[in-house]
């Protein structure tokens, strides 16, 4: 027998002492101002590989101290906070190639909690290493920047008066751009998230998120096999989403 | 005519040897005790996460029959007492309840089947009582094409309850028949009309019953060519929806009924032949489509249809059209197959008992699906339902390369391919039409247990024919 099927993205675990991981955050910003790991280590900058968290185990909870932000190298983390009467509310999800803790920057604190989905591999690095090295090259500055930016602007994002079938395109197209640009199908993925999650994030029932996903398989926009998506009419979705995506 | 077959009866007497159902995949023996409550909490509890969580089928077992046949292979018990059905239907519900419970209320119970031992054992109000409690704890569909069955023995109906399962919900019904020769009838300790059966089956019609199937047995001891071909009229006259032709297997050595049973009045095994080759072409001449094992409907039947579109689904109930669907097992010895998981209930009484009287659920054993699992019960459920293996869609499914990945298993093949059983080319693997009486061999070749040299990997099953 051959070894078992594995129908999640591949694991960005191609990288090693010299060469960055394909899914890595950074690594455009590094080069393009001249800098390989190699330099990097030089710099005492730690990019270290830790994991794999299992399903449902924290990688950071509300309150710990904030001293490294680290990206998604395999599986998916929710982030969420908890409410006065103790409802959870979810902030976001993070993909392969993904920056989780960017929220912590402008405290000494992380303001939420973040959690493993499925099994998930992480690059840490030290914020403080991090920052020092984004001074002397400015590159990796505007890349920060540009991550931190992206951050608020997801968060923002559902805030307004949408109807359900927009927010769920507007979840599966973003979804899908955020995992064509790290090399991953852009048409075909594995949700990690329980609709309860989806439902919370879009702020809507988990029965509307059942509904709505009917919907769209019966429409033919996507067909639906357990956790296994397939955009089928990605244009039809683009058009539902673009109110929400601001295009 | 879309599923056909030869006969060929030099080959099914080569291929005669001993070979699981595949009602499951992996299949009952490979279900471990390690299997816990907590697990099956889980996989409940990650089926209610998917985006589209599939509908619910419903399996209520009723163990209890008033006599015994002595065929049967069942697991079930035999008492007069109709007091216990009083007892059983208590504790039933109170698993009705705990199960319920576990599942997000959307999941509508699209199906419903209630097997045993004898369902009719129960009393109408009590089989209301059932209902009621499933209506409470559960979201039963609306939808027309919701499917209600029960089986039914003819023997112990009583005048109004068909009109009263009607009244309940019920839309299928499943009789058993055997066989109507009075020295078979004899031998195997089950006396039934003619008209009683007939009865019942006018009865389902009058009250709206969609879907009437009757179940036969060839091999059974003292039964003759023309003695069975009588029954097969009879039967065939009132045109039933579905018809299963199964094959007796002697195994007194399991079966203690069975020991009852005078080894030397089975019919030889040429006859057996025979007689199930008279059944094929009899059923064959009036219009019946081969739906796979021992499986014919009407070509309208929804079943047929199922075949013809390739949605047809095969479970522990035999084949069914809803596809997709989490299984819910309730009452003693049931079988569960919630997301990647099968479970499966105490098979004893008192302890099915005693695990509900105390708060637990009453599992007694089960299986995590891992990828491989996965991947070989849709390359068999495929086989058996549709006689044919869809390479490419398993590949993409599956994220596999399938000559790779299933060279061992090809090799195994080889031979059935040779024998003219089967044939291979890049798009897929099926069933030839003297392939479709053996399907459970061909899918043998996939079966990672068989093959493999795991420990306790010696399950003893009936013969594939």
């Amino acid at each position: 027998m051959k070894g078992a099927p594995d129908r999640r993205p591949p694991i960005a675990d191609d990288g090693d002492e010299l060469h960055f991981c394909t899914t890595c955050a950074f690594s455009s910003a590094c080069l393009s101002s001249g800098y390989n790991k190699s330099h990097l280590r030089e710099l005492h900058v730690l990019v270290e590989h830790v994991g794999p968290f299992r399903e449902g185990e924290h990688i950071f909870r509300e309150g710990d101290p904030f001293n490294v932000i680290a990206a998604v190298r395999a599986g998916t983390v929710k982030t969420y906070v908890t409410d006065a009467e103790g409802r959870e509310q979810v902030q976001g999800f993070f993909l392969p190639g993904e920056v989780i803790g960017l929220s912590a920057i402008s405290q000494a604190k992380y303001p939420c909690n973040a959690v493993a989905l499925e099994s998930v591999q992480l690059c840490r690095f030290s914020f403080p290493n991090i920052s020092a090295l984004a001074a002397r090259m400015p590159g990796l500055q505007q890349r920060l920047f540009s991550l931190l930016s992206e951050d608020i602007n997801k968060a923002s994002l559902l805030s307004g008066n949408f109807t359900a079938d927009e927010r769920m395109a507007a979840f599966l197209i973003s979804l899908s751009r955020r995992y064509a640009a790290r090399g991953f199908s852009p048409n075909r993925f594995i949700v990690a998230m329980t609709r309860t999650d989806i439902a919370n994030y879009l702020r809507l029932a988990s029965e509307t998120v059942s509904r709505v996903f009917r919907r769209f398989q019966d429409e033919g926009f996507l067909h639906v096999d357990r956790r296994d998506i397939e955009l089928l009419q990605k244009d039809k979705l683009e058009a539902l989403a673009r109110s929400v995506l601001r295009e | 005519m879309t599923a056909f077959f030869e006969f060929d009866g030099d080959l099914v007497r080569k291929y005669d040897k001993p070979g699981p159902r595949y009602t499951s995949y992996p299949t009952a023996p490979q279900f471990g005790g390690e299997f816990n409550e907590a697990m099956l909490r889980e996989h409940i509890r990650r089926s209610n996460a998917e985006p589209i969580p599939r509908q619910l089928s419903l399996y209520l077992h009723i163990p209890y029959c008033f006599s015994p046949c002595f065929y049967c292979g069942c697991n079930r018990i035999i008492t007069r007492d109709v007091t216990k059905g009083r007892t059983y239907v208590e504790r039933l519900v109170r698993e009705i309840e705990f199960m319920g419970a576990l599942f997000d209320r959307d999941r509508e119970v699209i199906q419903l089947h209630m097997g045993g031992g004898t369902p009719n054992f129960l009393r109408p109000p009590e089989l209301e009582e059932l209902l009621e409690s499933v209506r409470h704890h559960f979201h039963v569909s609306a939808s027309p094409d919701r499917d209600f069955s029960i089986e039914i023995d003819p023997r112990f109906i009583e005048p109004g309850d068909i009109a009263a399962y009607a009244k309940l919900g019920f839309n299928r019904a499943s009789l058993g028949v055997q066989d109507f020769d009075p020295d078979v009838q004899q031998a195997v300790n089950r006396i039934q009309s003619v008209e009683q059966t007939l009865a019942v089956i006018d009865a389902c019609r009058e009250h709206g019953f969609r879907s009437i199937n009757v179940d036969l047995i060839y091999g059974l001891p003292k039964q003759t060519l023309a003695g069975f071909e009588r029954t097969l009229d009879t039967v065939l006259a009132t045109r039933p929806d579905r018809l299963a032709v199964y094959s007796y297997a002697h195994l007194p050595e399991i079966f203690k009924p069975q020991r009852h049973i005078d080894a030397s009045t089975l019919p030889t095994p040429e006859t057996k032949l025979a007689l199930l080759q008279l059944a094929i072409e009899k059923l064959a001449g009036a219009g019946y489509e081969y739906i796979g094992m021992d499986h014919f409907a009407l070509p309208q039947d929804p079943l047929a249809r199922a075949q013809a579109s390739g949605t047809l689904q095969r479970n522990f109930m035999g084949y069914t059209t809803h596809a997709n669907c989490d299984l819910v097992g309730l009452g003693v010895s049931a079988i569960s197959h919630i997301g990647d998981s099968f479970s499966q209930n105490a098979r004893d009484l008192p302890t099915w008992e005693a695990a509900l009287d105390s708060g637990a659920l009453p599992l007694w054993r089960g299986r995590h699906l891992d990828q491989d699992d996965i991947l070989r019960a849709d390359l068999i459920q495929q086989l058996m339902c549709l006689g044919r293996i869809d390479i490419a869609a398993l590949e993409r499914r599956h994220g596999i390369e399938f000559t790779t990945y299933f060279a061992d298993d090809l090799r195994r093949l080889a031979p059935l391919v040779e024998e003219g059983l089967v044939t291979v080319d890049g798009d897929s693997i099926s069933a030839t039409s003297r392939g479709r009486l053996l399907l459970r061999i061909i899918a043998m070749c996939f079966d990672r247990y068989l093959n493999d040299n795991l420990p306790g990997n010696a399950p003893r099953f009936s013969k594939a024919i």
